[in-house]
């Protein structure tokens, strides 16, 4: 069974997996909201810059954008200033993975909120509304209750996509399991690591199952 | 027009309007006078409902001119601006004239006072005390004081659409549109709102109604417009128009539907 230090170790890295998640979804909302707005938007400046955002960090492997924020951005910042610019590996994934879920949410968003009839935009506009007025009052509220299930979804895709966190030199819970394997012999920590895993993503799914009725009192 | 007329509290000019190559208004002329009650009879796709969409802007005209008030609200060509009219002034034309749409459209999310009180509070910064007090006496003027606190999705079609008129008369508009306001009400919720709207009539509200009902234009009417592929083809007193019409094409609609 496990020993104390073990227990340890496996606590801390379920809590980077914990945090990296939580912080990337929390930042992807905000965000992601704000470039859905963004592509929505008449204004083409904003649009095709979103577009742009969207495309670049949807296209690339979440790997890759880890690394270069990790490895090549510090590289970058000293062939500009002159001066080494020293990265925390946990600063490097909230910033990575919060620049990916930021690109999913607001894909997400801008569908759900274009899915809320044109109707409720035309009655808001009739009643004097202006276009922020109507968005943030009228659209938004309504888009909700069809945003949760995606931010449930992004949030669990988080939970797992933390394992790419090892490849900075984080001990997240699945590097702390494969050490504790690789160095015992023994599989079973293999199973630890999937059990946690499943009790974060069904305690999520359960959350967000349960917010989603308490939303949609309306309906 | 005798000297004595009534202020035109709505005017257009030569309107058209094209959806891409489609030509959906094909010069339109057309005002309404104060208290007065205008009710737009035709076929679906004559343009009833976009005529009634370019007054406030929910469509743009492609060319011509619109008065609202006695106020020039929108002069085009070739879906150019030909004058400037400043957004906010444009919006506050805009504001003279409430809406009913087919639909409801009512902000499901919201519950029917809520419904009510939330123009005012947001685009005239009235307090909620006072919106809540105005939104009240109007749920009440309609007949659904009791149903305040229930969302849209609870109330019926017809009580929906009443919550809908309480919502535009909040905003205090001088003109009300009404766009085929009964026509997706099961037919025993027709009635209630047709009465709001008589009693609305009735207490001189100046009022544009694109409808089927020709019962309610015979009756509220104070005159009949009666539009047909993109023009209006015949338009003077419901008597005249819908029982004694001159025009053909007038005749075959009303031969059809009566």
């Amino acid at each position: 069974m496990l020993n104390p230090v073990q227990i340890e170790a496996i606590i801390k890295g379920t809590g980077y997996t914990i945090i990296i998640a939580l912080v990337a979804v929390l930042i992807g909302i905000v965000f992601g909201m704000l470039v859905a707005i963004g592509r929505i938007s008449k204004n083409k400046l904003m649009n095709r810059l979103t577009w742009i955002y969207v495309w670049f960090f949807r296209g690339t492997p979440l790997l890759l954008q880890l690394f270069m924020i990790f490895y090549a951005m510090p590289l970058i910042m000293k062939d500009v200033f002159g001066r080494p610019f020293p990265m925390n590996p946990l600063m490097a994934c909230f910033i990575a993975f919060s620049l990916n879920s930021t690109a999913y949410l607001a894909e997400f968003f801008r569908a759900g909120i274009e899915s809320i009839d044109k109707g409720q935009m035309e009655a808001a506009k009739a009643l004097g509304m202006s276009y922020n007025q109507a968005m943030f009052q009228i659209i938004i509220p309504q888009s909700f209750k069809r945003l949760l299930p995606s931010v449930g979804n992004e949030f669990i895709m988080l939970i797992k996509d933390t394992s790419l966190a090892s490849t900075v030199a984080i001990s997240d819970l699945l590097r702390t399991t494969k050490t504790m394997s690789s160095s015992s012999g023994k599989w079973i920590y293999y199973v630890y690591a999937a059990v946690i895993y499943l009790v974060l993503t069904s305690i999520i799914q359960l959350g967000f199952e349960k917010i989603e009725k308490k939303v949609g009192v309306y309906e | 027009m005798s000297k004595s007329a009534k202020k035109e509290m709505i005017k257009v000019v030569n309107v058209h309007k094209y959806f891409g190559e489609l030509e959906v208004l094909k010069g339109i002329d057309f005002s309404v006078e104060e208290n007065e009650v205008v009710c737009v009879l035709g076929a679906s796709g004559s343009g009833k409902s976009t005529l009634l969409r370019c007054l406030n802007h929910l469509e743009r005209i492609t060319s011509g001119e619109v008065y609202i008030d006695g106020e020039i609200a929108d002069k085009r060509k070739d879906n150019q601006d030909l004058i400037h009219i400043k957004q906010e002034h444009a919006q506050e034309l805009c504001m003279e004239l409430g809406m009913v749409f087919q639909r409801f459209n009512l902000f499901p999310h919201l519950t029917a006072l809520e419904n009510v009180m939330k123009a005012p509070m947001l685009v005239k910064k009235m307090s909620q005390q006072e919106a809540k007090a105005d939104a009240l006496k109007l749920l009440d003027a309609v007949g659904l004081g009791d149903k305040a606190n229930e969302y849209p999705s609870r109330l019926s079609g017809g009580q929906q659409q009443r919550v809908a008129i309480a919502r535009a008369l909040a905003m205090k508009p001088k003109i009300m549109l009404f766009d085929e306001p009964t026509s997706a009400l099961d037919p025993e919720l027709v009635g209630e709102v047709l009465e709001v709207m008589k009693n609305l009539a009735k207490d001189g509200m100046t009022m544009i109604v694109v409808t089927h009902e020709v019962g309610f234009a015979r009756e509220v009417g104070d005159r009949v417009v009666f539009m047909d592929a993109g023009v209006i083809c015949e338009e003077g007193p419901p008597s005249e128009v819908i029982d004694n019409p001159q025009e053909e094409r007038t005749k075959a609609f009303f031969s059809k539907i009566l």
